[in-house]
């Protein structure tokens, strides 16, 4: 098979049904002159085409377009009605109210599950408290245990006095 | 939207001013050609009506955004090719009958009347497409059963011309051989 034979026998299907260009279709015509293997593969692809075309088209039920449009208004409809309704039509349905109402069950459970087992977080100490705990070494700890309450005490008084509030410096 | 044809422009147009009624009309101009085309890829009546259903809700849903690159029941067939390929993937195999030895003899019978040869002749051409590979198959009942031609398949199923071209030849290559074995003979 010549690559000419290759390339007529690609567009035999179109020649045979009918789409080609009639300059295409006289430069087939001239290859099948003098090729006897492509004239009997167009003959063989137009008997089969006309076989296939031949077997008509599939009837449809009476009555089927009438219920087709019918149906099809139905579902457009129920897509234009506004989410609440559809949900509570989607509802209505036991399977779909039962297999809702598990999901959110199970939702539920694992919300409140993550919420009880994860550990409590300490606030985060305040950038001062953090300076001055950085100076106190473990034998100030030892030798004063309520050191840490202290520093807390002094850190509050402090606050207090920078924010205006209250002056404890004697007059 | 320079391609979609004048009377597909002006539904189009109704429906985007929200006319139902422009839809009503599209789906009666259209829904034959959606039906056979997914009728003759599938192989059952239930399965090609519930992929007809579909086609015309999407189009529904997704017609405002149709930007007319393409003409509308290209874009249509698209969707319905798209979905019957879809549907065939989530069935293991297609619904049609195995071969009966008893209809090839009854088809070789010179007394079966005339109708009943020609239905059964076609429950025969049917069954050798619904077994072709799926974008062969697609591709031979786009052209051969709704005459489109090889420019608008290339852009239904998003390929050359030249694909199309090739695969076509091989799609009815393979229909002579199985109708050949099939003991379908020459009209």
């Amino acid at each position: 098979m010549t690559p000419r034979c290759r390339q007529v026998l690609e567009c035999l299907v179109e020649a045979t049904t009918g789409t080609l260009s009639p300059q295409d279709r006289t430069g087939i015509a001239e290859h099948l002159a003098v090729c006897a293997g492509c004239r009997r593969e167009a003959a063989a692809i137009e008997t089969t085409v006309a076989r296939l075309r031949g077997a008509g088209a599939f009837a449809v039920p009476p009555g089927f377009w009438a219920e087709f449009t019918d149906r099809l208004q139905a579902r457009i409809a129920l897509e234009r009605q506004p989410w609440p309704l559809r949900m509570r039509r989607w509802m209505a349905s036991p399977r779909h109210a039962w297999g809702t109402l598990a999901a959110a069950a199970a939702l539920a459970l694992a919300v409140s599950a993550a919420v009880r087992l994860t550990p409590p977080r300490s606030p985060a100490p305040d950038p001062v408290t953090l300076r001055a705990r950085g100076l106190v070494t473990e034998t100030m700890s030892a030798t004063l245990p309520s050191l840490g309450e202290v520093l807390d005490t002094w850190r509050a008084g402090l606050v207090l006095e920078t924010d205006g509030v209250t002056d404890r410096r004697p007059p | 939207m320079a391609i979609v044809d004048a009377e597909d422009r002006h539904l189009l147009e109704a429906f985007r001013r929200g006319e139902e009624s422009a839809f009503a009309a599209l789906v009666i101009k259209y829904r034959e050609g959606v039906y056979r085309v997914a009728r003759r890829m599938l192989g059952s009546h239930e399965d090609a009506a519930d992929v007809t259903q579909e086609v015309f809700i999407r189009a529904h849903r997704a017609l405002p955004r149709f930007d007319g690159r393409s003409q509308l029941s290209t874009w249509l067939y698209r969707i319905t090719v798209n979905l019957c390929l879809d549907a065939r993937d989530r069935r293991a195999r297609i619904s049609l009958p195995d071969a009966d030895e008893s209809l090839l003899d009854r088809l070789a019978t010179p007394g079966l009347d005339e109708e009943a040869q020609r239905r059964e002749l076609g429950w025969l051409i049917a069954r050798a497409v619904a077994a072709l590979p799926p974008r062969q198959r697609a591709m031979a009942v786009l052209r051969l059963y709704q005459d489109l031609p090889y420019q608008e398949i290339a852009r239904i199923m998003g390929c050359s011309e030249g694909t199309v071209k090739a695969t076509m030849f091989a799609a009815v290559r393979r229909l002579r051989q199985t109708l050949e074995a099939q003991g379908v003979r020459a009209p």
